[in-house]
């Protein structure tokens, strides 16, 4: 108890370091207040004309499917289209009818948008005639807005791993961690010692995270809890693996960031492309994609599958912990013989 | 000069060797190279609109071969289920029925307009193409200036902070301030090893991922944009490593850099998201330049002379801090 006073005393003495726990929450913050950013532009059409070329019908006809912009020049236009982060299709005028011109290094679904275009064009009458029948389901793009916030919330869990990692590596680097194998502290001590702190501040900005970022009823909040808990403890114990593992201060940091991009990666390319079958199930051995996924599912309220991944957490807890604990004991042997 | 430069050069130079830190470099040249052939020009890509017709009286005789057609309505619900951007056309009940899954409203707009028109189609009319590079092209070089960026901004800044505490903590500064050498040397040399060290990374870094023949076309103005770049870092890098206390407290400056602020940077440079604010963002110009240099656009003076200043800036507040430094060990 005494050893955790002295970690406690160290982590709030470093100022830089409750900053490190800060951080998700100020991003939080940021999200919640300063309005979301709006993804719905990423998959809709634009189109750029010059002005005075096409009639005042024709730019309403195209606003139906997209945001128009009017230049001054050929020049100004052509560099519109040829601007490589958007997908911008140029209209001409063509005696009644119109024309299109692109970059060339369109994707597929807008290189045939332009091709389609004059066409849709000429039977604009017929189409509007048509009886469209929408089914509701929730809008793709908003679920990208969705994916920020949890992943803001992984960055908070993930924050007690690095911060762990770099306490047992400046330790290694100091010498303290010759020191420490000589005191009268058993391996079950020191683990506790060691993950207590990063997974107590993990969990702690986690959670303050979610209470900015999240709505929810008692019950769903039972369930974010268990998440957060879990997560930021398995966090804090990967972030004892780096810090065992590291020879020093490059290789670690070399660890973390791989840790880093695969905790945040994995999740989210997952939700992107809808990873469903074996190879989800194969995700699950990322701890973040059940963390992602359950909070995913808790704000799209399905219950079932947020205690699924409360599960699979609670799996990685034991696993990674025993793992932890034969690595420590072989170690002890090697050094004793 | 010349000789304490050196010697101060390969001093460093081994320090890295023996800190695995060109290991590193080459383990993520690795990485990232496997990602963009085998991951990312696969994973980028968007089909068109797959369009789906029911019709069992046969009436839709003039239908495009880009019409799949389905055998019944019930294959018609589970193929738009699993196929949520397809449209669906119902002709069986004479008129034709636009089925589809809610999206953005200007797209589903544009999608039953589409699936509508093949039904009769005419000659398609090939777009005038004004660009010069193919889909796969772009996407080539936009994931290689997103990589080179990321791993100068992130990693070659860690690496320089890395070196630099590890000096730090075995006296190497106490022992420089009595050294009969330019004080300036120190800083130099440091630069001079994780400029060359960039560049090689971005020469290689180009070439593997965008071909011999277009990499090498497009080298020098992207060796430019990365020693500018990499000045800026390795200065940041410097300056941090100087100032903070130790590495741990060096993470959080990293985190900000490899998350939050890059984050707004790639979306605004590359997709047609445009936050108003993102002017101000100093990043943003310096990718926009390295962006430039890969897609072979003009970059203007005004930037060039911004980035001069801010490396001579940087430069005289590190030697500051440096000579501040000096004088506290001393």
């Amino acid at each position: 108890m005494k050893g955790l006073k002295y970690q406690l005393k160290s982590v709030l003495r470093d100022k830089f370091c409750l900053m490190t726990f800060l951080l998700p929450i100020l991003v939080a913050v940021a999200l919640n207040f300063m309005g979301s950013i709006d993804l719905s532009s990423l998959g809709e059409l634009h189109f750029s004309v010059l002005e005075n070329d096409l009639s005042p019908q024709t730019i309403t006809w195209l606003e139906r499917y997209g945001p128009v912009t009017a230049y001054g020049t050929q020049e100004e236009l052509a560099a519109a289209i040829n601007e490589p982060s958007t997908n911008v299709i140029g209209v001409k005028a063509d005696g009644d009818s119109i024309k299109t011109a692109i970059s060339g290094d369109e994707l597929d679904i807008f290189r045939q948008a332009a091709a389609a275009l004059p066409a849709l064009y000429e039977k604009r009458g017929d189409a509007e005639q048509a009886e469209v029948h929408v089914l509701e389901r929730p809008d793709i793009l908003e679920n990208f807005q969705g994916i920020f916030i949890p992943a803001v919330l992984i960055v908070a869990m993930f924050m007690g791993c690095t911060f762990n990692a770099m306490n047992i590596i400046s330790e290694k680097e100091d010498g303290v961690a010759f020191i420490n194998e000589i005191l009268p502290m058993t391996p079950s001590q020191y683990i506790l010692q060691k993950v207590v702190v990063g997974f107590l501040f993990g969990s702690l900005s986690s959670i303050v995270t979610a209470c900015i970022c999240f709505r929810l009823s008692w019950q769903n909040f039972g369930i974010m809890l268990a998440l957060i808990i879990l997560s930021s403890f398995v966090a804090a114990l990967i972030g004892l693996f780096i810090g065992k593992l590291s020879e020093g201060l490059m290789i670690g940091v070399v660890y973390i960031k791989i840790v880093m991009l695969v905790f945040i990666a994995v999740p989210i390319v997952c939700a992107l492309i809808g990873v469903s079958g074996p190879l989800a199930i194969i995700c699950n051995i990322v701890p973040s994609h059940p963390a992602f996924d359950g909070i995913m599912a808790l704000s799209a309220g399905s219950l079932g599958t947020a205690v699924k991944d409360v599960g699979i957490l609670a799996i990685h807890c034991v696993a990674w912990s025993a793992l932890y604990v034969l690595i420590s004991s072989q170690h002890k042997k090697q050094a004793t013989q | 000069m010349g000789k304490g430069f050196c010697a101060l050069f390969k001093k460093d130079c081994r320090m890295l060797v023996s800190g695995k830190f060109f290991l590193m470099t080459i383990g993520f040249l690795i990485l990232y190279t496997a990602y963009v052939n085998l991951g990312y020009i696969r994973f980028m890509q968007m089909p068109p609109y797959n369009v789906y017709l029911y019709d069992p009286d046969g009436t839709q005789t003039e239908k495009s071969p880009l019409v799949q057609t389905v055998s019944s309505m019930e294959d018609m619900d589970a193929i738009l289920l699993s196929d949520a951007n397809g449209v669906g056309l119902d002709a069986s009940a004479g008129e034709v029925r636009v089925v589809l899954y809610k999206g953005a409203e200007h797209v589903d707009r544009h999608r039953a307009d589409y699936a509508l028109s093949l039904l009769r189609p005419s000659a398609s009319r090939t777009p005038e193409v004004l660009g010069t590079n193919t889909p796969e092209q772009k996407a080539r070089k936009e994931i290689t200036c997103e990589l080179l960026f990321f791993e100068l901004a992130a990693v070659g800044f860690l690496g320089i902070a890395a070196v630099l505490f590890k000096e730090k903590g075995m006296g190497v500064i106490r022992v420089h301030a009595i050294l009969p050498v330019r004080k300036d040397l120190f800083l130099l040399s440091k630069l001079a090893v994780f400029l060359f060290s960039d560049l090689a990374f971005a020469v290689l870094l180009t070439l593997l991922n965008m071909g011999p023949a277009d990499g090498t076309a497009i080298l020098p103005a992207v060796l430019l944009q990365t020693a500018i770049l990499s000045l800026i870092m390795a200065l940041v890098g410097l300056l941090c490593a100087l100032l903070l206390k130790d590495f741990r407290q060096f993470t959080l400056a990293y985190l900000v850099i490899a998350i939050f602020a890059a984050t707004p940077v790639f979306l605004s440079a590359n997709t047609s998201i445009k936050f108003d604010w993102i002017g101000y963002h100093p990043f943003y110009h310096v990718y926009m330049g390295l962006k430039n240099a890969y897609f072979g656009a003009d970059i203007s003076p005004v930037y060039y002379v911004g980035a001069v200043g801010m490396i001579v800036l940087l430069f005289l507040v590190v030697r500051l801090a440096f000579h501040r430094e000096i004088g506290k060990e001393g």
